[in-house]
């Protein structure tokens, strides 16, 4: 049997490769919805990327935009929560966008601002291909968000 | 009842509460305040009107208004007036998020939207956001 093996073994190679277990197949592939999830999650990380830059180069700006920063942070981690599929996806943890931030204070507000209203936008029509359930978070999430630019429009407003 | 005449009878519930609870909160206010509570006021009219409008073209009955609501604590100055009218806006956002589980396209937006709308009238009246609005509290 031993002396068998050298002569076997590829045999079941190629057979395996043609009907085999699933661990010679193909990864899994992502399904819609979970792409979107995804970039939703993206998204939450391209926003963070921004408020921590504003928060870093503006400190005035810190006590209205932390408490935004926290809520986007509240949201990161329900949407990383809600990837479940494929078993061992590696969720992603990395920014996809770094724009230049606004040279001063109330062009960083206005930034902000713009970002969070895409923001809403982009959730928005995302909740057509969802499930029930992550229909409503992309919805709660988008209202957090319209809430976001009424309290950055109003900081502009006031300086 | 289907989920979606389920769902709006119970966005037409809250809106019902919400005008109610306005004409109180507005009797406690004055100035701007009372102006903004006006305006919020008929944005709840128009939404109610709305809602009914929908359910009658789908066959279903809209569910009534009560006669009468128990607040959920006194209203007895502006301070408490504020606070009914954000906790008002707090209950319309949540029934509309229930309203966002259905799976018409054109209920599911129009659910959202008037979420965003209430969760900035609720931030209005309480100075202050939330991570969650409409699943929270």
């Amino acid at each position: 049997m031993l002396a068998a093996w050298p002569t076997t073994l590829p045999l079941f190679l190629a057979l395996s490769a043609c009907k085999g277990p699933a661990v010679l197949s193909a990864p899994p592939t992502v399904s819609p919805q979970t792409q979107t999830l995804l970039h939703a999650v993206t998204a939450e990380q391209n926003l963070i990327w921004i408020y921590n830059r504003a928060i870093a180069a503006y400190s005035a700006l810190g006590p209205t935009l932390r408490p935004l920063r926290a809520e986007h942070e509240a949201h990161l981690a329900q949407l990383r929560a809600r990837v479940i599929e494929p078993p061992g996806k590696q969720v992603p943890g990395t920014v996809t966008a770094k724009p230049a931030l606004g040279v001063t204070g109330a062009a960083a507000l206005a930034q902000l601002r713009a970002a969070e209203q895409d923001a809403v936008t982009t959730l928005m029509s995302r909740l057509n291909a969802a499930s029930p359930s992550l229909a409503q978070l992309y919805a709660s999430i988008a209202a957090s968000e319209a809430t976001h630019v009424s309290v950055l429009g109003a900081r502009i407003g006031a300086r | 009842m289907n989920a979606s005449v389920a769902a709006l009878q119970g966005a037409l519930a809250a809106e019902h509460a919400a005008v109610y609870g306005y004409g109180v909160a507005g009797a406690m206010l004055t100035g701007s305040a009372q102006a903004d509570a006006r305006a919020d006021w008929t944005a709840h009219q128009v939404a109610r009107d709305t809602l009914e409008a929908t359910l009658a073209k789908v066959g279903a009955t809209p569910v009534a208004a009560s006669p009468a609501y128990a607040l959920p604590f006194s209203v007895t100055g502006a301070a408490s007036a504020a606070r009914l009218a954000a906790t008002l806006e707090e209950g319309v956002t949540r029934a509309y998020l229930g309203l966002v589980a259905v799976s018409d396209p054109a209920l599911r937006a129009f659910a959202a939207k008037a979420m965003q709308a209430s969760a900035n009238r609720a931030l209005a009246w309480s100075g202050s956001t939330v991570a969650f609005p409409g699943m929270t509290g």
